[in-house]
């Protein structure tokens, strides 16, 4: 628990404080902010005009504020731990990532949250993005072992 | 998996391994090894959850005078299983174009039946008639696996009393409804013996004896006598058993299983790799992090924790000096498990 040890000897305002005003990880994405306001002053035909695009452009991977190259935070909008461990799995077996972790920070947002730390050389967009690739390649080795395993079994079954 | 085999554990440098011990039109049994258990458990959420079938979704009814409410009625419509063979091709309702619902994202059944004798009338999923276009000949069909090829009962009618009603069945998953689930039930274990000690098993005097041994526990070494409790262990083999519903043959669930995760993972890179375009290089107006490289430097406009070293770890060095100790993600860190 290095965690608890470190903010123990902080002074104990200043660890708190920042901890409530700067919890941000998962707030809305600033442009959906502004759609309400719109909503409120525009009258109602653009404003449903301006919902329907923000349907279109759903955007499911999002980053994190207080991300840096190596250190990032990413939200997935509509996942669970379905992806979430298996990517968390894949991610860590990359040499180059220091961390990686992910979370579900409220049961009932339908919201998932990995954080990947990298060593200097990598990116954790580039992490993620191999990561990716990677469940990818396994999903695609499990699949041709199920599939001849079949074919294998349905061989023997019939002989 | 381009990783150097001498970075993984040796077994699991050799890959994963499949092997079947039945298979038959009602189920698979199978041994995923060579294998972590967050894949194995990410491929059994995919097939409980997230393969796409057809179910009736919307009931329309003209003629109710059974004992039964409507929306009584209508739940057990929904949980009938139909033919899924070729639902691929079928739209979700609400991707498709039309106005409600049409041959390309439905497929409409109706019931019609009367009790006109003096004995009480069986209505069974054998009644309900799929009418109309089709993407194809068989989907939306109701499965019938009893012998008699009837069905589930759906109710039943006393003399002179009538129903009509007309369904819509659509595509969906079961995480929306359970309706849509394509299988039964979904066995999952591992470690027979209990030797990872993941299972805290409840006895009287001996929980050996008083625990059935699982199926699986001649298919791995049981514990010596006195044996240490290894703390490295992991578990890797695990035992599925993948029982249909009977809307999609057992096998091709596990193959739709993992190609949904793949879809999901395409859309993932896809969306990744749309994003790069103007988000790795520097220039980040697009719907990225808006505080993330906004200055010329990359960490302009804002003051980080990270800013002195992003990949300097907090996990490396203890004590409290480090970057990460203030922000944050330090203080919810034991939500990261
Ligand atoms: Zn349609």
């Amino acid at each position: 628990m290095p965690r608890a040890k470190a903010r123990k000897e902080e002074p104990a305002e200043a660890g708190s404080d920042i901890v409530m005003d700067e919890a941000p990880t998962s707030h809305q994405p600033e442009s959906r902010d502004d759609m309400s306001v719109d909503q409120d002053e525009d009258d109602e035909v653009e404003a449903e005009d301006d919902e329907v695009e923000e349907e279109e452009e759903v955007q499911r991977v999002r980053l994190l504020p207080g991300s840096t190259p190596t250190a990032a935070s990413f939200e997935f909008l509509n996942e669970s731990h379905t992806l979430g461990n298996a990517l968390r799995y894949i991610i860590m077996k990359n040499p180059d990532v220091e961390f990686c972790a992910y979370a579900i920070p409220h049961p009932s947002e339908a919201k998932m949250n990995v954080r990947i730390q990298t060593f200097e050389g990598t990116t954790a967009i580039q992490a993620l993005e191999k990561g990716l690739r990677d469940l990818q390649d396994l999903c695609d080795v499990v699949s041709d072992k199920f599939i001849e395993a079949r074919e294998k079994f349905a061989a023997t079954a019939s002989s | 998996m381009d990783y150097d085999p001498m970075v993984m554990d040796d077994a699991e440098a050799l890959g994963p391994v499949v092997k079947i011990s039945q298979a038959d039109s009602v189920r698979v049994k199978y041994e995923l090894s060579n294998s972590d258990i967050a894949f194995a458990n990410s491929l059994r959420r995919v097939m409980l959850a997230e393969i796409p079938t057809i179910a009736i979704d919307l009931v329309e009814i003209e003629e109710n005078s059974s004992v039964l409410a409507d929306e009584f009625i209508a739940h057990r419509l929904g949980l009938i299983p139909l033919n899924a063979e070729g639902v691929e091709n079928l739209l979700y309702a609400r991707e498709c174009d039309c106005d409600g619902c049409c041959e390309h994202c439905s497929v409409k059944l109706m019931l019609h039946a009367k009790c006109t004798g003096d004995e009480n009338m069986h209505v069974f999923a054998r009644d309900l008639v799929p009418v109309g276009e089709r993407v194809n000949q068989v989907l939306g069909t109701p499965v019938f696996s009893d012998a008699e090829g009837l069905g589930p009962l759906i109710l039943k009618l006393r003399p002179g009393q009538e129903v009509k009603l007309e369904c819509i069945a659509k595509k969906g998953i079961a995480k929306e409804h359970a309706k849509w689930a394509p299988s039964a039930a979904i066995g999952f274990e591992y470690d027979p013996h209990n030797k990872l000690r993941h299972i805290d098993l409840w006895y009287e005097t001996d929980a050996k004896a008083e625990w059935p041994p699982s199926e699986y526990a001649s298919w791995e070494e049981p514990p010596q006598e006195g044996e240490p409790f290894d703390y490295d262990a992991v578990p890797n083999r695990f035992y599925f058993n993948v029982e249909s519903a009977g809307s999609l043959p057992p096998d091709t669930i596990v193959s739709e299983g993992i190609k949904v995760l793949q879809q999901k993972l395409a859309g993932l890179i896809h969306e990744l790799a749309e994003g790069e375009g103007d988000g790795m290089n520097g220039d980040y107006n697009g719907p990225r992090s808006p505080e993330y490289g906004t200055g010329a430097d990359g960490f302009g406009g804002y003051t980080t924790p990270f800013g002195n070293g992003g990949n300097q770890s907090s996990w490396g060095g203890a004590g409290g000096t480090t970057p990460y100790g203030t922000t944050p993600y330090g203080a919810g860190q034991s939500n990261w498990s």
